[in-house]
C-alpha cells in the first residue's frame, strides 16, 4: 500500500503511494471499484507533490472529495437497498467526514508554499481513505457479500 | 501493505466486552495513538496485535501477512515485532551491546555486532556500550531499549505507555528523541499512553478510546483537540468550564456574548464547554466580549498560570471560571479585569450527555 521507503518525505524510487491489498478489498466490486478510483485519485495527489507540482493540489484535491461524496451515496444506496441493520450509523460516519474533507482542502490550498502542509496533506488523504473510509467499511463486508451473493433486496 | 491493519477487533474478558469492533491502520513510516483511561482496553488491543493475547474476534495484519485471525495464531516471535513498554526490563547481566545483540541470533556474530552498533549509534549510545544498565540513566535505559525494539528491523513496533517512569523534564527529552529514530526508520508504530498531551506530541494520528471498548474519535491532534466529537473527548485534555442554556437562533447568551452553538437545535438545552485557555483576560476591556470579571487568585505553574475568575455582570453574574494565561499574572496589579472567550476552544453539547 505504501512506499516501503520515504525518505524527506520523497520515496526513493518511483512508487504509488497507495494501494488497495487484499485485507482492504470488501470483495463487492460496486465499491471495491469506488476505493480503487479513490486511490487513483490520491496517487494523482501524491505524485504531484513528490515531482514539485504541489500547485496542482488545490485542483486535484476536489476531485477526491467530490467522488467521495459520490461514493457514500451509491454506497448508502446499495446498503439501504439491502437493509444494513446499521445504515445509519454509517450514514452518519460520513457526514462526520466533512470536517476532515475541509481540512484537507485547506492543506491543498497552502501545499505549494508549505512543504509541511504538502506533507500533512498526502499523511491525512491516507488516512482518510485507508482509516476513515476502508477500514468502516470493512464492518458491513460479510453482510454486503453475502446479501449481494443471495441477489435480494434484503 | 507495508505495516499494521487490524479489523473488527473483539475482546472480552469473561463477560465483559473490552474491545468492540475495533479497526485500525498504521501505515509504515506513520505512529497512530491509542489514547484513553485506564481499563479502556488500549494495552489489550496491543497485546492483541503483538501476539501476547489470542485473538477472539476480527483480524490482524502486518505488512500484508495475517497474523491473527479465526483459525490463525502466529506466535508473537514470529511476527517481527519490536515492544517498548514502560518497565523497559533490559537485562541487569548484559551489558548495553548485549541486551541490543539478544535479539540478533538470527545473524552471524558480524553480522550482529554492526547491526548493535549501527542501531546505538542511531541511538546515541555507543559510548555506553559496554555499561550495564544500573550505570545509566532512566533516559539512557530507555534509550537502550529503544536500539533492542530496532534492531531486528521489526515490522512493527509497539509501545505501550513508554515515557511514564521517567521525570518531566526527561521524558520530554526521551520523547522527542524516540520520535525522530522512529521517522528515519520509516517503521509503523502503535503507541498506547492516557497521556493526552504524549499522544499529541508523538501521533500522528490519535485514537481516542472509550470506556465502552470503542473508539471514539480518529484524526489529527488538530483534530482532536479543537473538534472533539464527544465531551467525554473534549474533557481528556484537562479541566473544562461550563455554561448551561437553551439554544435560540443557533447560539447562546452569556456573559461572554452571544457564543455560535453549531449544530444544536433550537430550543435545546446544552452545555457549553470552555477550555481555561480559551478564556484570555486583559485590563482595558476594550473588545467586543469583554467581560468584567474579579479575580480570585492566580496559580503560577512556570510557563503558564491558572487563575480564577467571577463573573460580575450579565447573565452569568457570580459564576466562577478558570482562565489560563501565559507567563505570571500580576495579582497585586489591583487594576480591573475582563475576561473574552475564544470560540476556537468553546464546544457545545446536548444536555442529556
Amino acid at each position: 500500500m505504501f512506499s516501503p521507503i520515504l525518505k524527506n518525505n520523497k520515496p526513493t524510487e518511483s512508487f504509488d503511494m497507495v494501494e488497495i491489498t487484499q485485507s482492504f478489498k470488501i470483495e463487492v466490486e460496486a465499491i471495491d471499484a469506488d476505493h480503487r478510483r479513490l486511490v487513483e485519485i490520491i496517487n494523482e495527489i501524491t505524485d504531484a507533490i513528490d515531482d514539485g507540482r504541489a500547485e496542482e493540489c488545490v485542483a486535484l484535491v476536489p476531485n477526491f472529495v467530490e467522488f467521495s461524496q459520490q461514493h457514500f451515496e451509491r454506497e448508502e444506496a446499495l446498503l439501504t437497498k439491502h437493509a444494513y441493520p446499521l445504515a445509519e450509523k454509517h450514514r452518519q460516519h460520513h457526514v462526520g467526514l466533512t470536517d476532515k474533507m475541509k481540512t484537507i482542502q485547506a492543506l491543498s490550498e497552502r501545499a505549494a508554499h508549505s512543504q509541511p502542509a504538502a506533507d500533512a496533506l498526502r499523511k491525512e488523504l491516507v488516512f482518510i481513505l485507508m482509516d476513515d473510509v476502508i477500514n468502516e467499511d470493512l464492518a458491513f463486508k460479510s453482510f454486503l457479500v453475502k446479501a449481494e451473493a443471495e441477489g435480494g433486496a434484503g | 501493505m507495508q505495516g499494521l491493519h487490524m479489523v473488527g477487533v473483539r475482546h472480552a474478558y469473561g463477560r465483559t466486552q473490552v474491545l468492540n469492533d475495533i479497526s485500525l491502520t498504521v501505515p509504515a513510516g506513520e505512529l497512530v495513538c491509542l489514547l484513553g483511561p485506564s481499563g479502556c482496553g488500549k494495552t489489550t488491543l496491543l497485546r492483541i496485535a503483538a501476539g501476547m493475547e489470542r485473538l477472539q474476534g476480527g483480524s490482524v495484519t502486518i505488512d500484508e501477512q495475517v497474523v491473527a485471525a479465526p483459525n490463525v495464531q502466529v506466535p508473537p516471535e514470529e511476527r517481527q515485532i519490536g515492544f517498548m513498554f514502560q518497565d523497559y526490563a533490559l537485562f541487569p547481566h548484559l551489558s548495553v551491546f548485549d541486551n541490543v545483540a539478544f535479539g540478533l541470533f538470527r545473524l552471524d556474530q558480524g553480522a550482529a555486532r554492526t547491526r548493535a552498533m549501527e542501531v546505538l549509534e542511531q541511538v546515541g549510545m555507543t559510548h555506553h556500550a559496554d555499561k550495564h544498565p544500573h550505570l545509566l540513566s532512566g533516559g539512557q535505559q530507555q534509550r537502550v531499549a529503544l536500539a533492542r525494539a530496532l534492531a531486528p528491523k521489526p515490522r512493527l513496533v509497539l509501545l505501550d505507555e513508554p515515557f511514564a517512569g521517567l521525570d518531566t523534564n526527561m521524558r520530554a527529552r526521551v520523547r522527542q528523541q524516540t520520535l525522530s529514530v522512529l521517522k528515519q526508520t520509516n517503521v509503523a508504530t502503535l503507541m498506547v499512553t492516557h497521556d493526552p498531551r504524549e499522544a499529541m506530541f508523538m501521533a500522528d494520528r490519535i485514537k481516542v478510546m472509550g470506556e465502552n471498548g470503542q473508539i471514539l474519535q480518529s484524526g489529527r491532534p488538530e483534530d482532536i483537540y479543537y473538534n472533539p466529537v464527544e465531551e467525554y473527548v473534549a474533557r481528556l485534555f484537562g479541566p473544562m468550564n461550563m455554561i448551561k442554556g437553551t439554544v435560540r437562533n443557533g447560539a447562546l447568551e452569556t456573559s461572554f456574548g452571544v457564543l455560535s452553538v453549531n449544530g444544536q437545535d433550537d430550543g435545546a438545552a446544552v452545555r457549553l464547554l470552555i477550555r481555561p485557555e480559551g478564556i484570555n483576560l486583559s485590563s482595558n476591556g476594550d473588545q467586543p466580549g469583554d467581560t468584567p470579571v474579579e479575580v480570585i487568585s492566580a496559580h503560577l505553574l512556570g510557563d503558564s498560570s491558572i487563575v480564577r475568575i467571577r463573573i460580575r455582570d450579565g447573565i452569568n453574574s457570580g459564576a466562577e471560571f478558570q482562565a489560563r494565561i501565559p507567563g505570571a499574572f500580576d495579582l497585586m496589579g489591583g487594576g480591573r479585569t475582563w475576561a473574552r472567550v475564544d470560540p476556537a476552544h468553546v464546544f457545545p453539547y446536548p444536555q442529556e450527555q
